[in-house]
């Protein structure tokens, strides 16, 4: 009688199309991306059309968002760091709005698949790779190599370096996906049982999908600054190879 | 929105950050290690014992690295700019 708490990830193509037998159907997931997109601009465009010197609602929201961006730059890249500035916020606002879209009863929550969110943390993970070899060439490979790492330990850093940097897009997409996923199947398996509790027992499911939902508005937010922070952090270590790590002592 | 210096979403962050850092470097150390058994040399499961020990070891490397970077006061990068 009941549907899989999965069901709703499911795809199913609305308009197929095929280029080359390639499947580049429409589905549910591409249309909220376009959603996601509209929405987006709309209302970054109608925040900053204004300009007002004492700020509206929705100016002082985009100024607070870009000064939070910003911010983050600052702390993990620097100064200069500020040119990458365009790429982060496009990824924060995105991965942001498609969190609080999804979570909107009816809608698709377009980073609750993998393809995207890997698509997003292997792109980053490649630009943070050109990054680092077209600023430094050859010797950006040292950063296989820890400062400070005594001769011997070298052919044992190597191998753990290369692990943790292949970990590091891999892990940035699961984090996403994982939490996105869990939170919607968390709530369609709660609100699964009050539907099905019936009056006597179902309110106690449904004080807890209220709850979980609320969790989930915490969750949208954190996931997308993890990512974007993460982004930082990778395209800083490219950026200034061991840069940190000198400073620091 | 709080500012990313907020002290609840720093910690909240680094916590959700090294769970999955952790297990990240543990797949990727095991999956590597399985592979070269599997298409290069036929060892297993010595490649996969040790993959997942380098895997480990990776993981913690970079548990230690980002909480590291936490404990760092913000006032060094803005040294550099």
């Amino acid at each position: 009688m009941e549907e899989s708490p999965l069901h709703q990830f499911e795809l199913h193509p609305w308009v197929p199309m095929s280029i080359g037998g390639v499947d580049i159907s429409i589905n549910k997931a591409v249309v909220f991306m376009w959603v996601v997109i509209a929405v987006a601009s709309v209302c970054m465009v109608m925040a900053g059309s204004s300009r007002k010197l004492v700020p509206g609602k929705l100016q002082s929201l985009a100024e607070m968002m870009v000064e939070f961006i910003r911010n983050m730059i600052l702390e993990t890249m620097g100064k200069d760091g500020m040119r990458f500035f365009p790429l982060v916020a496009t990824l924060f606002v995105f991965i942001l709005f498609s969190n609080y879209i999804g979570l909107i009863p009816g809608t698709y929550t377009v980073t609750s698949q993998i393809i995207v969110t890997a698509a997003f943390s292997f792109l980053v993970y490649g630009i943070s790779l050109a990054v680092g070899f077209l600023l430094h060439g050859v010797k950006f490979l040292g950063i296989l190599i820890p400062p400070g790492t005594p001769g011997w330990l070298v052919p044992l850093m190597i191998p753990i370096e290369i692990i943790s940097q292949i970990a590091r897009p891999i892990s940035l997409a699961v984090r996403l996906f994982a939490n996105m996923t869990a939170g919607h199947v968390m709530l369609a398996v709660l609100f699964g049982l009050t539907v099905g509790g019936g009056v006597l027992i179902g309110w106690l499911p449904f004080v807890f999908t209220v709850a979980i939902y609320g969790l989930e508005f915490g969750i949208a937010f954190i996931q997308a600054y993890i990512f974007t922070i993460l982004t930082c952090v990778y395209l800083g270590d490219a950026f200034h190879l061991h840069g940190h790590e000198e400073h620091a002592h | 929105m709080p500012a990313p210096q907020d002290p609840l979403y720093a910690g909240l962050g680094q916590a959700v950050r090294i769970g999955t850092e952790l297990l990240a470097a543990l797949i990727v150390g095991g999956g590597l290690g399985w592979a070269i058994d599997t298409y290069l040399f036929g060892t297993i499961p010595w490649g996969l014992v040790i993959g997942l020990v380098f895997g480990l070891a990776a993981g913690m490397r970079s548990a230690y690295r980002s909480v590291q970077r936490w404990q760092s006061p913000p006032t060094d990068v803005d040294k550099q700019g």
